[in-house]
């Protein structure tokens, strides 16, 4: 259990590709013997691929117009041109 | 031009200037106000009022960081005063997200597979959508801003205004809260699956 608690910073750095070489290899050995690790290590990584999926969301049409009217005149105020 | 120079004739009075500053800011405030607030007319709100805002406060940008920061800056302010952290979970300790390894008796996490195969794409989105939005925003507006806007660890302390050290607590706390939320789903379809 202690050893698995001291490596989960090492995991979510290991997941982003973060982590320093020899600690690299140090838990790639404990991975091999720790299914549990690896399952986490497996999901942590999944978690960030699920959050990224799906297509992203932009700006509605309708809105940027009407933020654009509001820019210019909020810009005409405070300079007094645009 | 550089930013520096777009920030100069922003300041002074060059509304074009403006516009390339935000320009490739418009559609992330607008991402992150909607994953935070999870509708659309508060995401709107909070769009008009962040742009309105960086206009107000212009001259008082200092450039002591890029002026994409300074805007998250605003956004989240703006976010902050208008929906709140009403109804979020508590998160628990790391430590409690933690595996148990081989500690005897400890019970085996689930194993994910391809989530895929349990749900439909949109189905996978609904829920990272409801599961984002139980995180309170101290935890969900760093995840967002690191994963999913893919700003660097500095990037998203200084718009949070935090330490590296603490925002990547906080990240690494959202991860682990939002990996068992999922986990959690994905056992629980897999069971009805076998049942």
């Amino acid at each position: 259990m202690k050893e698995c608690n001291k490596q989960i910073e090492q995991i979510c750095d290991y997941v982003d590709g973060e982590l320093d070489s020899s600690l690299c290899r140090e838990l790639e050995a404990h991975l091999k013997d720790c299914k549990n690790c690896r399952i986490m290590v497996d999901s942590l990584r999944q978690t960030v691929i699920l959050c990224r999926e799906g297509k992203p969301e932009r700006l509605p049409g309708e809105l940027e117009s009407r933020l654009n009217s509001a820019l210019k005149r909020r810009w005409k105020k405070k300079f007094g041109k645009k | 031009m550089n930013e520096n120079q777009l920030v100069k004739l922003a300041q002074a009075g060059d509304f074009d200037a403006f516009n390339l500053l935000i320009v490739g800011h418009k559609d992330k405030i607008y991402r992150l106000a909607m994953k935070l607030t999870g509708n659309r007319e508060d995401a709107e709100d909070i769009v008009q009022e962040t742009f309105l805002k960086a206009i107000d406060n212009i001259d008082k940008f200092r450039r002591e960081s890029s002026f994409g920061t300074w805007l998250y800056a605003i956004a989240l302010n703006n976010i902050k005063a208008q929906a709140g952290d009403r109804k979020k979970m508590t998160l628990k300790p790391i430590e409690e997200y933690l595996p148990g390894g081989h500690e005897a008796g400890a019970a085996e996490l689930f194993d994910w597979g391809d989530p895929h195969k349990l749900f439909e794409q949109k189905q996978l989105q609904k829920l990272i959508e409801s599961s984002l939005a139980k995180l309170p925003h101290k935890y969900s507006v760093p995840f967002i801003l690191r994963y999913i806007e893919e700003m660097s660890i500095d990037e998203v302390a200084a718009a949070i205004k935090l330490s590296v050290a603490a925002t990547k607590s906080r990240i690494m706390r959202a991860r682990l809260a939002l990996r068992e939320m999922l986990s959690e789903v994905f056992k629980e379809r897999a069971n009805e699956r076998v049942q």
